[in-house]
């Protein structure tokens, strides 16, 4: 995964793109963006939860299945290149395979709730709310770890601190080199 | 207690506020060049960066706007919320290593100075410098006309300034904020930061924690009511449906990395190696303090649905009334003065950036040399870009509102869709090329005035924001890859090996 990363990337992009042109000239769906509240003024109410789905649930989902492997792709790329090891693509594809989980069970949960108007609560909320409100957020835990833990051996190792030191000596001598030169000190 | 509470929260505000005029004139005494009021001298430890990073991506929205969108359209904008580990985690994986070598290397002091030694290019030091300026316009005025809002809510409800005029609120709380960052630049912002962090992580906490006391059965039965009266709301994709909660989660997860305040502060810490303490630090933070957005707002809508409270009349309102009603007086007051925090970390360092892009990228990209003598005239741009953003301000609540709307669209969104792209890519790939950036930042500036400009509503809830984000990613890459890569400067091609 060195070079071809990029094209990885405009793949996602360009299909994501097209997902988003493809949702803009679907067929329109009445109050697909919410409505009115019949009794509040200031609140706004979803209506029919499978009407709204229905044109373009799909490529919602697809849409942010493609942001989620965008996410692992761009902390991915944000590793230098020779630290892209087997096992930092391991660890990130275990990243991604555990937020499109959640992904699926929050959806899968949701269209639970819509089939059968039942639902089960974990911590203050319905279980597809749960899965979307604590569990998208752990989705990005394991970058946190990544992160954090492998520090020292993919984002910034010995190796890489001597050599930005020596990077930065070079760059105060050349510096003071210009400055003692003797077009400088004519 | 009850009786004083307005009393209370006046000095609880009050106290901050001598606080921030003290940290002022503490920080002035540290800093003696502009590399001191820009960037703090890259000699700051991780807790103050920390703090000072998600204080400052938390603004006064997350405390006012944030409840209210809660209570307007349920559980939608949770996604800005939940993203938030990933978003940390892309600004921590792609710029915040390669932005402090640069910065150390060609010792930068603002954005446009590292895309620039990264670009190779003045034209991209310009645009992004103009991007920096409107959008910090239409950031400040928003932010101390929502401080002086507040500031006349909390003095008119006592009895020495009932009749203060918002006129006055204005000049008092743009004083505070003019006189710390001028005396002390981003050495006195980030240590306000600091304590503006930790007020907003208490009341975060605490406010859970009333919020789950008002109903017996707690957050279960706050969420049932909203449930039985319209499950959509308290659904995944909240009221606003699939696609608006998507446009969040994208231009706040994504965008994060691309946030000038944001990685300005990546610029700022004395060791490369402190980022894997600064990340997760930063998330607690967030967290905590985000906290208070999600259950007020839940607790509102709950308490408004089952008759306990009459509605609001705006959603905006939600946080205040619930201070007022479900909250001890000591409480509002610590929440008021994490508020002014949240507004404030958020303003000066929109201030900073703003002073930097004015007087030193601007000049440096017309006439290849930034002007003498940056640290005075970095204390007279801070003061003027202050007043202008508040007459600005007050013309926008008198006068017209459309301007300010307008350069208000130059939020989050505008600097994530325009800046994303250069910045966290343009960083990592070293295909990324002029006409890349270019296209992207120009494209994303189009986009975002013109839906602003027009009024379009696009289907499904999608944003312009959104739309923007994904066609200024589509066209860096693309562009980039069609382009012929740029030969970079050596020491930058060497930083961008490790």
């Amino acid at each position: 995964m060195g070079r071809q990363l990029i094209y990885v990337i405009a793949a996602i992009c360009t299909t994501m793109t097209v997902i988003l042109l493809l949702i803009l000239t679907a067929e329109p769906v009445a109050n697909a963006g919410g409505a009115a509240h019949p009794v509040f003024s200031g609140m706004r109410i979803g209506g029919d939860g499978l009407a709204r789905l229905e044109t373009i649930g799909s490529l919602g989902y697809a849409f942010q299945a493609l942001l989620l492997s965008l996410i692992v792709a761009f902390a991915t790329l944000g590793v230098s290149e020779r630290h892209r090891t087997p096992r930092l693509r391991a660890y990130m594809i275990a990243t991604l395979v555990f937020s499109l989980f959640i992904l699926w069970r929050m959806v899968a949960s949701h269209l639970n709730f819509i089939a059968t108007g039942e639902t089960s609560y974990f911590m203050g909320f319905p279980a597809a709310t749960a899965w979307a409100m604590y569990g998208v957020w752990l989705g990005g835990i394991p970058l946190v770890f990544i992160y954090t833990l492998g520090f020292r051996q993919f984002i910034y190792t010995d190796e890489d601190q001597a050599e930005f030191e020596r990077l930065v000596a070079e760059s105060v001598a050349e510096e003071r080199d210009t400055e003692n030169s003797p077009e400088d000190t004519r | 207690m009850e009786a004083y509470r307005q009393e209370i929260i006046l000095a609880a505000v009050a106290l901050y506020m001598v606080f921030c005029v003290i940290t002022g004139l503490w920080a002035m005494r540290r800093t003696t060049d502009a590399s001191d009021f820009f960037v703090a001298g890259r000699g700051l430890g991780p807790i103050v960066i920390s703090l000072a990073l998600f204080s400052s991506t938390l603004s006064g929205f997350g405390f006012v706007g944030g409840p209210g969108l809660v209570y307007s359209i349920g559980v939608s904008s949770f996604w800005m919320i939940t993203i938030s580990t990933a978003g940390y985690a892309l600004g921590f994986f792609m710029v915040s290593k390669r932005i402090r070598m640069i910065a150390e290397l060609r010792n930068c002091i603002s954005l446009p100075d590292v895309l620039a030694a990264r670009y190779g290019s003045e034209a991209v030091r310009l645009l992004v410098a103009i991007t920096i300026v409107l959008g910090v316009m239409g950031y400040l005025a928003t932010q101390i006309l929502a401080m002086a809002v507040v500031m006349q809510a909390i003095l008119s409800g006592t009895a020495m300034f009932a009749d203060i005029s918002l006129v006055a609120c204005v000049a008092i709380s743009s004083a505070v904020l003019i006189f710390y960052c001028v005396t002390g630049g981003i050495i006195a912002s980030v240590y306000t930061d600091v304590v503006q962090g930790g007020i907003m992580m208490i009341a975060g906490v605490l406010i859970l924690l009333t919020a789950m006391s008002v109903f017996e059965g707690g957050m279960t039965e706050a969420t049932s009511i909203i449930l039985k009266d319209d499950s959509e709301a308290i659904m995944p994709w909240g009221s606003a449906g699939i696609m608006a909660s998507l446009g969040w989660f994208f231009v706040f997860g994504l965008g994060l990395a691309g946030q000038p305040h944001l990685v300005t502060k990546m610029m700022m810490n004395r060791k490369i190696s402190d980022n894997r303490h600064i990340f997760p630090l930063s998330i607690l933070g967030y967290v905590l303090a985000a906290l208070l957005w999600v259950s007020i707002g839940i607790i509102m809508r709950a308490t408004v649905i089952d008759g306990v409270i009459p509605p609001l009349t705006l959603p905006d309102d939600a946080a205040s009334v619930f201070l007022s009603v479900f909250t001890s007086p000591l409480l509002a007051g610590i929440v008021f003065a994490g508020l002014f925090a949240a507004i404030m970390s958020t303003s000066d360092a929109f201030l900073n950036i703003g002073t930097a892009a004015i007087i030193h990228d601007i000049p440096k990209a017309i006439r290849g040399k930034s002007i003498n003598n940056e640290l005075l005239w970095a204390r007279i741009v801070t003061v003027i870009l202050a007043i202008v953003a508040a007459l600005f301000a007050l013309y926008s609540y008198y006068a017209d509102a459309t301007l300010v709307a307008l350069l208000g669209a130059f939020g989050w969104a505008t600097f994530a869709a325009s800046l994303f792209p250069v910045v966290a890519l343009g960083l990592n790939w070293k295909g990324a090329t002029v006409p890349g950036a270019v296209t992207a930042i120009v494209s994303a500036l189009i986009i975002n005035f013109g839906v602003q400009l027009t009024g379009i509503a696009l289907p499904y809830g999608v944003s312009g924001g959104l739309l923007s984000f994904v066609v200024s990613l589509f066209l860096f890459v693309n562009v980039s890859l069609l382009t012929k890569p740029p030969s970079l400067d050596s020491d930058i091609d060497r930083a961008m090996d490790i």
